[in-house]
């Protein structure tokens, strides 16, 4: 039984556990499955900090997804998917470790995947908004989330904003400002305060 | 003792006719001579028995209903024993006893409250203003002297409505007050339970006439028709009846059965025997047969006809000798026995070598307790082991076995099994890994048929060894399950390497 890694299209290079084909199916026993689970979390945090992906649904695990989580949640080589059960399992324990949060709230089917800890996130904003030249302007949430040049930043939800933004702000190098159509926030530099 | 209930007034009542009387007649309390009445007159009425002393007849009288008198016994008597008649009596309760004066007074009806003339029957009274008959028996006089008995006795016998406890008159079915229905109290209730007592406290409710003169015969022939014509105590209608009726019928069959029973023992006790000596007969044949070879010399003499004979026909009635079943009685205790029952069992399992070689468990390793259990009893066939005493014995099989056999019970579904050790949990992972496994994945029906066993069974095995971690399960699109070597507790990543790039160096 060798099983090897493989890269994917897009760059990633998926582990040899992914082209097992247990590693698809839901173990009854707990502790087999917690091993599962814990390279399952990993792999689909890497998968999501390659590709930039911020949300993870229990429907990408449906036979007719043909999302951006194909990659990583099939394998046509094995001829197995992960079921959305497993995945719904897997989310679970990621929102459990605290990796992932339901988003929104209260229910458990999409969930926005923390591969990136709110402080990182903060240093990326202000890094951005100090690389493009837009400090002490006011900027919307939608200038962020989907600027004219893609950058790392592009596609955050306003949840994983609002955190860095608080952080930033208690350094007192962004201030959040309500505007009427929507949130905005002005960033200062650095060496400000 | 049991005469002092009956002193009351000699006066008949209005509807009651004396049938027949005799003088000279001894009364016994119990078994004994009653010391106050030796010699008097008896007279059997229509309702009652009379005995009225010939001495003091004011003070040594006394009268019986027959009513209460269950059963009678006649005694011809010998030479200088006169004959006897022996009065079995219903044990009443003591409060069922009327008061003295029942008959010799004036009554009042407890519903007009007419103050009816004496000399009426307690059984056959109706008032004579309103029609109710008289209740019957039971109750005590207006002037209770019994005033420390329960409150449902006292007189007259009200029924409390257990709704709004307003006291309600017996005879009532609902209450008068508030309509809720009444319990309703037999009218003969504590007299309900006298009969069916017969037998047990004979000694205590009897009574004998000693007939000194003789008339005995015309006497008795009246008292019993008398008896027969007073209203019988056993009621024989309503729920009362129905539930004596089953009773008695549960006790007749009860009877049958334990004869019927008594029957078989003895049969068990005979077939015992016969097995014994078939025994000894057997071995006596073997012996003289043995005698006979070694000192004809070389002649290799058959055996003679006729024990042959005795021994095949002791073989078709069954009673071979060499597996005779060991019974608790064979054995000195409990502990002996169940060895001995499991050094049986052990033969029966793995046969005794020689003639009978596969025995039950033949070339399986691995059998279930329920074909187990009934192949050793029909073996048996005398003196069945029920199915705790079976798993007692299984204690005490792996002594006795080669190779070891031992229980065992699967955890997911309770099956019980014997196997041996090939069937071990660490065993059957060990040839997973070894053997199966190593070169892919397998099914649960591939498995089975490498082991050679059941799939039921396989799939018990598999289950185990995947609770124990030993394998993982993968679900194909279709559903098939297929297993395969759990090797991944051991896993090393070698993905992407996601490590936390260090603040500032990610391409933004």
């Amino acid at each position: 039984m060798n099983f090897s890694a493989h890269r994917t299209t897009t760059g990633f290079l998926l582990p040899s556990i992914h082209s097992a084909p247990p590693f698809y199916t839901q173990q009854p026993n707990a502790a087999t499955q917690a091993v599962f689970t814990e390279h399952w979390t990993r792999l689909l945090l890497a998968y999501a900090r390659h590709r930039g992906l911020f949300v993870l649904r229990v429907e990408d695990a449906e036979v007719s997804a043909g999302g951006e989580w194909d990659e990583v949640l099939r394998n046509p080589r094995i001829n197995r998917r992960v079921k959305p059960e497993l995945l719904s399992h897997i989310l679970d324990a990621m929102v459990g470790k605290s990796l992932a949060a339901y988003e929104p709230a209260g229910q458990t089917r999409a969930a926005l995947l923390h591969w990136r800890l709110p402080e990182e996130w903060a240093e990326v904003l202000h890094e951005w908004a100090t690389k493009t030249g837009q400090l002490n302007t006011i900027l919307t949430f939608y200038e962020i989330s989907d600027p004219p040049d893609p950058s790392a930043l592009s596609g955050i939800p306003g949840a994983l904003l609002r955190p860095a933004i608080a952080i930033l702000a208690k350094s007192g190098r962004a201030q959040l400002i309500s505007i009427s159509d929507g949130d905005g926030v002005r960033f200062f530099p650095r060496s400000a305060k | 003792m049991i005469l002092q209930r009956y002193t009351r007034s000699a006066l008949l009542y209005d509807d009651e006719k004396n049938y027949a009387s005799q003088d000279n007649v001894g009364i016994y309390d119990g078994l004994q001579k009653s010391v106050n009445h030796p010699n008097g007159t008896i007279s059997v009425t229509t309702h009652r028995l009379f005995y009225i002393d010939a001495a003091k007849p004011h003070s040594r009288s006394f009268c019986l209903d027959l009513s209460s008198v269950v059963r009678t016994e006649y005694y011809a008597g010998l030479f200088t024993s006169s004959p006897k008649a022996t009065i079995y009596l219903s044990p009443e309760a003591p409060l069922a006893v009327a008061t003295a004066d029942e008959a010799g007074e004036s009554w009042q009806c407890d519903v007009c409250d007419f103050r009816n003339p004496p000399g009426s029957s307690p059984t056959g009274a109706k008032c004579a203003l309103c029609g109710v008959p008289r209740r019957k028996a039971l109750s005590t006089s207006p002037t209770p002297p019994r005033a420390a008995s329960a409150p449902p006795l006292s007189a007259p016998k009200e029924v409390a409505c257990h709704t709004c406890t307003f006291l309600n008159h017996p005879a009532l079915a609902q209450c008068e007050m508030c309509g809720t229905a009444l319990p309703q109290a037999a009218p003969v209730a504590s007299r309900g339970e006298t009969p069916n007592t017969e037998g047990a406290s004979d000694d205590g409710m009897m009574l004998r006439l000693s007939f000194r003169k003789g008339g005995d015969k015309a006497l008795y022939a009246t008292k019993a028709t008398g008896q027969r014509t007073t209203p019988s105590t056993t009621e024989r209608f309503g729920i009362d009846g129905l539930v004596r009726g089953v009773e008695t019928s549960a006790q007749s069959a009860q009877l049958d059965m334990n004869e019927a029973l008594k029957d078989l023992d003895a049969l068990m006790v005979k077939a015992h025997e016969m097995v014994r000596l078939a025994g000894e007969l057997n071995d006596r044949l073997t012996t003289v047969t043995e005698l006979n070879r070694s000192s004809g010399a070389g002649a290799g003499e058959a055996e003679p006809e006729t024990a042959t004979f005795i021994r095949s026909s002791l073989v078709q009635l069954g009673l071979k000798m060499t597996d005779v079943s060991v019974t608790l009685d064979m054995a000195r205790d409990e502990k002996e026995w169940y060895d001995q029952l499991a050094r049986e069992l052990a033969a029966v399992l793995q046969g005794t070598g020689g003639k009978t070689g596969r025995g039950m468990m033949g070339d399986r390793g691995i059998i279930p307790l329920d074909e187990v259990w009934g192949g050793w009893n029909r073996a048996r066939g005398v003196a069945l082991l029920t199915p705790s005493q079976f798993l007692q014995v299984l204690t005490h099989l792996p002594a006795h076995t080669d190779p070891i056999i031992t229980e065992r019970t699967f955890h997911a579904s309770g099956l019980r099994v014997l196997h041996t050790a090939t069937y071990t949990a660490p065993a059957f992972a060990a040839r997973l890994q070894g053997r199966s496994l190593v070169s892919g994945s397998r099914t649960t029906l591939d498995i089975a048929q490498e082991e050679g066993v059941p799939m039921g069974l396989a799939s018990e095995m598999v289950d185990e060894a995947e609770a124990q971690g030993v394998v993982c399960r993968d679900e194909t699109e279709h559903g098939e399950v297929r297993w395969w070597l759990n090797v991944f507790h051991e896993y090393v990543w070698d993905g992407q390497q996601d490590a936390m790039a260090p603040a500032g160096e990610w391409d933004v």
